[in-house]
């Protein structure tokens, strides 16, 4: 058995480029959902603003439900994980994988599947919301850059129907 | 495509993101033992089945999570209204 373990990423690392737009795999990351009711634990215990309406992001962090929040952070990035404290803190950097999506026709690709009304969607923002069935994560970056973040099993799925979509 | 409006997330969302959850206002009796078996019954399966204004449960799961509940008509498929779960019923 080889002691290495090597990263398997379920989508091509070559990016995708059509017209006006391309599509590529985000490197790895660090990703926590955080839990709390009051979202001051989580504020004392990572010593950074916690953005309290639903769908806004602040630093890497994003509010995701009412008692929910998604942090984002650089590959290897570890957190204190809050014991005694009433929150609950959970790795899950390899649960999805995140793509990104940009250039002038980037929202144009993505309301092909995504029911969301991108024109009203503002930058900074961060909603969970569907692509056709598979659920994901759309982060508005810039105004011509969205990151998308899907599980891992949906991933493939989701980049051929983004592909084809752009290739439209 | 239907918009239904969340009251977390406080704006409209597209239906795709929502599963509906069932009647509203059902509360579990407190002393499920004590219960006749009729009234047991009634409580697990029986349903009101309205033409018109129906008070539904629904659940924002392709999004915040959360169940809230709605006032739906059944002949149109029209909401009347959405409110967080524990608000009196509207």
């Amino acid at each position: 058995m080889s002691d290495a373990l090597i990263r398997h990423e379920p989508v091509t690392e070559t990016p995708f480029v059509a017209q006006g737009v391309r599509i590529s795999l985000a490197p790895p990351m660090q990703r926590h959902t955080l839990r709390a009711r009051n979202a001051q634990d989580l504020e004392s215990l990572l010593k950074v603003k916690i953005p309290r309406k639903i769908g806004a992001s602040e630093g890497g962090i994003m509010c995701l439900g009412p008692d929910e929040y998604y942090l984002r952070s650089q590959a290897g990035a570890t957190i204190p994980t809050g014991e005694g404290l009433p929150v609950a803190v959970a790795d899950v950097s390899e649960r999805s994988i995140c793509l990104v999506v940009e250039g002038p026709r980037a929202s144009e690709v993505l309301m092909s599947g995504c029911p969301l009304d991108l024109s009203q969607f503002a930058v900074g923002r961060a909603a969970r919301t569907m692509y056709e069935t598979v659920e994901i994560i759309l982060i508005r970056d810039a105004e011509d850059r969205f990151h998308v973040e899907v599980w891992r099993s949906f991933s493939a799925w989701l980049w051929m129907a983004m592909t084809m979509a752009a290739r439209h | 495509m239907i918009l239904i409006h969340c009251p977390y997330c406080d704006e409209k969302r597209p239906e795709i993101e929502f599963a509906n959850a069932g009647q509203a206002h059902i509360a579990r009796p407190l002393d499920p033992s004590g219960q006749s078996d009729a009234d047991w019954e009634a409580y697990l399966f029986i349903r009101a089945n309205p033409r018109g204004r129906h008070h539904e449960r629904w659940r924002h799961i392709h999004g915040c999570g959360r169940f809230f509940n709605a006032v739906r008509d059944t002949v149109t498929d029209k909401f009347e209204t959405t409110y967080k779960a524990g608000e009196p019923r509207r």
